[in-house]
């Protein structure tokens, strides 16, 4: 393509954009002449707006609990549109929440600092801020709590009063809220033997006995029981939230940036009482999600306020309230792991304390997830897990890169390296003696299929120059497993336009990840037809079919099947063609058998680096990461979720890390909280590990869960047992051998041996 | 609102002393912060844009950097890298070139921000300010300028002018540590320079101002260890300091004993 | 106060106050969309812009600054310069978001011969931030054009 063609397609894509009243479908070809990315020309939700849309700010709690007793308004110009909970009540604004329904669109009651209790709008920004700024808002404080330990004791306050479930398709579990505690869901896994045995509701001491399980341990000869910490993170998405939304005719239209239109679509339609076909959402491309653009964020009250108003209306936020939006979950993890003298592994028992702050948002999801990733990919003959979803007053927990499994695996792979110095074996060894292999059944049930845990766990340690037994100063290896959302469905569509081109049409939304390409290159394969013959349509609910959500590294595996099935409906009847797909399954949500995951995310990562005793900085050698992809479908994306993956790990292990006085965040902007810069992917490389004729499978967030204990293995190796993230060289300091009682190589060992 | 462009030295100082609200714009990239978080607000602004003879640059006998001269600038040039290598390393530590186009040496001075990187370097190279208003100009060694926190000496009719760094006849080192991203300010700045067989250490990052401490610069034996680790740990004993993201004052207090050895080996080789 | 700046070889005409950001001007009465704001206090590279061919952060640049200046966004790059190509070739972005500002930055240090090794252009890309993760692709892209 030359530069005019390249320019008239610029042209093309900044008349579709999201300045028209009416949307129009877009093209976005990504695999022609320069990439419009490249040369900023696409538009994302913050460039463009609706014409005639005023601005709205949203008026946020300074409080971490308590009660608005009154807004001061008097210095407001009249023209100013001054929105409070009385505007929702008089809507008639029902309770909303993906999976559970504790959320009003304004509050009267705020739950965290940043809760939405009010909002102005006006016909410019400036005016909006400054109208922001005027109102004053009085308070009666309550009592808060910010731990997950504190929240889960038996006298802690609660957060909310009651549990209710949402009706939600996100709600795609059942729940198991424990009334009377701040518990919103707790997740178990109970292998056979250890089903239907009188407990505790709810363990909220992390040196608990745990008398009802104990027997789950007998034939063990060591165990290692440890807590482990995650803090809360940013998922800092370059672009910040933003939303446009209108009224036509009765309908609401709104275009933002989100990973779950159909979520979307259900939950605005649930709130405002609406068909879900008189919801329309539209989403461009955005500029970073990494699960923070995910359900109802800035929607709702942007809807709300272009209704009250009858106006265009257009909300961005600013970086510190993408900060506070919603975060990564911190949790607090125990594990118990028990194994025979000779290294084989017994039992594991994992208490998950999770951290979802004010609303559940999907916590109750992350929980499950986080419980049973934590089990790693091992065969044990007993596995007890409880993973529990905690209100405390914290901006909320959310989908987070990793979803969960990251905090788990972070316990469970360091776990692993603290048995293997205990036992005497080597580290990998003790891993490859009991990874999953075909056919070995996982703790849910599930018998494991496609599994290359073993050509991962090796490549890894070749990648650090691992010697059986040999000298392992400064190096460290870590593996997992990570499910994929199920149960789930996707639809395609594929129709053949009157200029001979085929336009796909599909609900996966693009956030980076390549979606567009995906489908581009895909099509194009299933209808033997070159890539420019395809254009992909903005994902438009109006347009496209449905989609569960761009979520899980789930697009795509599930996408490029659907697509299949729509390239060869159409080849076979005409123009168009239609494809759908589902993933069935579930977990019991009180045992934790069925299906997890229809399909398994494999990967390592491996770690050498040195560590300076007397300042506690870590100098990465190599990180290296090797995660599963079965079939490749572009191979440029595939490096690139790998890379980003493995540095966003990085980032997790070494620095990023919220922090709070009394609720406050106090770190909410990049000079304060610390993202991977270029100056530190100096020692990066990693490998994507193809199958011919494997399935496709997800690759966004594999290499996220290993890279934290890998780097802890490493760093553990000089004696530095850490056990909080980020590993900042304070902690590793006092981490030291010399500060510990016991003078072995690894810290202290709670625990005792056995027979 | 008021925004004036003075072409001269003269002008800006009469300016400043007829409208001592004004502000004075220099690289604007600390302002710009500032302006845009809502932390500042000002009805009236003098910018020194076009003040040429504040852009020179002369390194004949002593350095003389003039207030707008940009951190790039000494950063790239090959004299103050040649005979100044410690200058130059210490601006180019700065935060990114892009920053580093736009932030001036006036500039940096003037905001006595703590986590800046050259200020513990100017300290110690003995560099003096130059500093005009309408009622003549003076001297004022760095470390005499640089009062405290976002602090300094200046009156509010009082523009700095001009840095003047003796030329150093030994070895010069900066070190930076970072405890998160290699993107990140200093969790603490040693700076070290040897002149006539005496040091001057002074510490940065880890307080409210730079610290210098003569009479322990004072026992320093050239290529002791022994007196590197006891200079270090005097300098770690007096120091206040202070807790933010890049490290707690236990932390820093360990870590300057050993960054302040570190450096006094370094100046040694 | 009354504006005229050179943006991208023209002449852009605004009447804003003197603390107005350079990349609002840019954005509001410029229509352009290259320079975006991502943390605002000039440390993440997304609003880079090129004053005089240098990068600057447009996001806490006040607007006055830029008077008797050429300003270069991203649109004022032509689609066949080298840099561009190469980010193209070695599909160095993901989102996007931040990437003018890495073209930008990468165009100033190729055009200053401070491109001569990765570390090198590791230093120079120190403070453009890409949560996405796409830092050895732009490094290699910047590598390749500065050949």
């Amino acid at each position: 393509m030359n530069t005019s063609t390249a320019r008239a397609r610029r042209d093309q894509d900044n008349n579709e954009g999201t300045g028209n009243a009416r949307l129009r479908p877009g093209e976005t070809s990504a695999v022609q002449g320069v990439n419009p990315r490249i040369t900023a020309g696409i538009r994302y939700a913050t460039d463009g707006g609706i014409p005639g849309e005023w601005h709205l700010r949203i008026i946020r709690s300074s409080v971490p609990a308590g009660r608005v007793t009154g807004f001061q308004t008097a210095l407001l110009d009249d023209e100013i549109i001054f929105l409070t909970p009385d505007d929702v009540d008089a809507a008639g604004l029902p309770a909303f929440g993906c999976q559970i329904a504790d959320q009003t669109v304004l509050t009267r009651e705020p739950k965290f600092v940043g809760d939405a209790i009010a909002a102005v709008l006006a016909p410019t920004l400036a005016a909006a801020r400054i109208a922001a700024s005027l109102v004053e808002v009085s308070y009666e404080r309550a009592p808060a709590v910010f731990d997950e330990m504190a929240a889960i004791a038996p006298d802690a306050l609660l957060v909310h009063r009651s549990h209710a479930t949402s009706e939600s398709d996100s709600a795609y579990f059942d729940m198991r809220p424990q009334d009377g505690t701040n518990v919103c869901h707790r997740f178990r896994i109970r292998t056979a033997a250890l089903q239907g045995r009188q407990e505790p509701n709810v363990i909220t001491e992390l040196d608990d006995s745990d008398t009802a399980l104990a027997d789950a341990f007998a034939q063990a000869d060591v165990i290692i029981d440890e807590v482990f910490h995650t803090p809360a993170a940013a998922h800092v998405p370059m672009e910040p939230h933003a939303t446009n939304a209108q009224w036509v005719e009765g309908r609401l239209e709104v275009v933002t940036g989100t990973q779950t239109p159909f979520n979307m679509r259900q939950d605005l339609a649930h709130i405002f009482g609406l068909a879900a076909d008189d919801v329309r959402i539209v989403v461009p491309p955005m500029g970073g999600a990494f699960g923070a653009k995910t359900f109802i964020r800035t929607e709702a009250i942007t809807a709300l306020a272009a209704r009250v108003s009858g106006r265009p209306v257009r909300c961005v936020l600013d970086r510190d309230e993408v900060f506070n939006e919603v975060t990564r979950h911190p949790s607090t993890v125990r594990i118990r792991l028990g194994a025979k003298a000779d290294g084989t592994f017994v039992a594991k028992r994992i208490w998950a304390y999770v951290n979802t702050g004010a609303y559940a948002d999907c916590g109750p999801g992350v929980a499950q997830k986080m419980g049973y990733a934590g089990v790693g990919p091992y065969r044990f003959e007993h596995v007890a897990v409880d993973s529990y979803c905690i209100y405390t007053n914290l901006p909320p927990g959310g989908a987070f890169r990793g979803y969960g499994a990251m905090q788990s695996v972070w316990a469970s792979e360091r776990a692993v390296d603290l048995l293997a110095d205990r036992l005497g074996i080597d580290a990998v060894e003790l891993r490859r003696q009991n990874l999953l292999r075909e056919g070995d059944t996982f703790c849910t049930g599930e018998v494991m299929h496609d599994s290359h845990f073993e050509e991962l766990l090796d490549d890894a340690a070749s990648a650090v120059g691992w010697e059986k037994d040999g000298d392992r100063a400064g190096k460290g290896v870590a593996i997992m497993l990570k499910g994929m959302q199920t149960p789930s469905k996707a639809e395609a569509r594929i129709q053949l336009l009157p200029d001979g081109r085929y336009e796909v049409q599909a609900g996966t939304a693009d956030m980076g990840q390549g979606a567009s390409e995906m489908l581009t290159r895909l099509a194009a394969e299933y209808l033997k037809c070159d890539v420019d013959q395809i254009v992909v349509c903005t994902p438009d609910t109006d347009r496209v079919p449905y989609d569960t959500r761009t979520t899980s590294s789930r697009s795509t595996h599930m996408m490029s099947r659907a697509l299949a099935d729509a390239a060869q409906d159409l080849l076979q009847h005409g123009t168009v063609g239609h494809g759908y797909v589902s993933n069935d399954g579930g977990l019991d949500p009180d045992t934790g058998q069925g299906v997890a995951s229809s399909h398994w995310h494999q990967g390592s990562a491996a770690a050498s680096l040195d560590v300076d005793e007397e300042t506690g900085v870590i100098t990465l050698r190599t990180l290296y990461a090797s995660s599963y992809a079965g079939k490749v479908v572009n191979p440029h994306g595939a490096d690139l979720q790998n890379e980003g993956s493995m540095i966003l790990g990085l980032g997790s292990a070494l620095f990023e890390e919220l922090q709070f006085s009394d609720g406050q965040m106090t770190n909410p902007n990049l000079s304060d909280y610390n993202i991977a810069s270029a100056l530190d992917v100096v020692s990066i490389s990693h490998k994507v590990m193809q199958i011919p004729g494997a399935e496709v499978h997800g690759l966004g967030e594999t290499a996220v869960p290993p890279v934290p204990p890998a780097i802890g293995n490493a760093v553990a190796s000089f004696g530095y047992h850490v056990t909080r993230l980020p590993m900042t060289p304070e902690r590793v300091l006092a981490a030291a051998p010399s500060h510990e009682q016991a003078s072995p190589p690894v810290g202290h060992i709670q625990g005792e041996e056995g027979a | 609102m008021t925004w004036i462009q003075p072409t001269s030295v003269d002008a800006v100082v009469r300016a400043r002393a007829e409208n001592p609200e004004a502000i004075i714009v220099a690289g604007g990239t600390f302002l710009g912060i500032l302006v845009r978080a809502g932390m500042l607000e000002a009805d009236d602004w003098i910018s020194l844009q076009d003040v040429r003879e504040l852009t020179r640059l002369q390194s004949l006998g002593d350095l003389s950097i003039g207030a707008m001269v940009r951190h790039r600038r000494l950063e790239l040039d090959e004299d103050v890298r040649g005979i100044w290598p410690g200058i130059a390393a210490a601006f180019r530590a700065v935060a990114s070139p892009r920053v580093r186009n736009v932030a001036t040496v006036g500039g940096v001075l003037a905001d006595a921000d703590y986590a800046s990187d050259p200020p513990s370097m100017l300290v110690a190279s003995r560099a003096v300010a130059e500093i005009a208003s309408v009622r003549g100009s003076r001297r004022v060694p760095i470390e005499e300028l640089i009062t405290g926190h976002y602090s300094t000496c200046l009156e509010e009719d009082e523009l700095i002018t001009r840095v003047i760094v003796p030329r150093p006849q030994g070895p010069a080192v900066y070190r930076k540590l970072r405890t998160r991203s290699q993107e990140d300010r200093p969790s603490s700045s040693v700076a070290a320079v040897v002149h006539q067989g005496t040091v001057r250490v002074v510490v940065g990052a880890v307080s409210d101002r730079p610290h210098h401490f003569a009479d322990l610069c004072a026992t320093w034996r050239p290529g002791n260890e022994d007196s590197a680790r006891e200079i270090g740990a005097g300098y770690a004993e007096r120091i206040e300091y202070i807790d933010d993201n890049r490290g707690s004052a236990a932390y820093r207090r360990r870590v300057v004993a050993v960054e302040v050895r570190r450096a006094l080996m370094q100046v040694s080789s | 106060m009354n504006l005229a700046l050179r943006v991208n070889g023209r002449t852009i005409h605004a009447d804003v106050e003197p603390e107005t950001m350079l990349v609002d001007v840019l954005r509001e009465h410029a229509g352009l969309t290259g320079p975006r704001v991502t943390c605002g206090v000039g440390l993440c590279g997304t609003c880079t812009v090129l004053m005089d061919e240098q990068p600057v952060s447009a996001c806490i640049l006040m607007a006055p600054l830029a008077q008797g200046t050429e300003i270069t966004t991203i649109e004022g790059i032509p689609e066949d310069d080298a840099v561009v190509r190469c980010f193209d070739r070695h599909h160095a972005f993901q989102c996007g978001f931040c990437i003018p500002g890495m073209v930008l930055t990468g165009r100033a240090m190729v055009a200053e011969g401070h491109a001569a090794d990765r570390e090198e252009i590791r230093e120079g890309l120190g403070g453009n931030l890409c949560r996405c993760g796409c830092y050895l692709k732009i490094i290699d892209a910047i590598e390749e054009a500065a050949q």
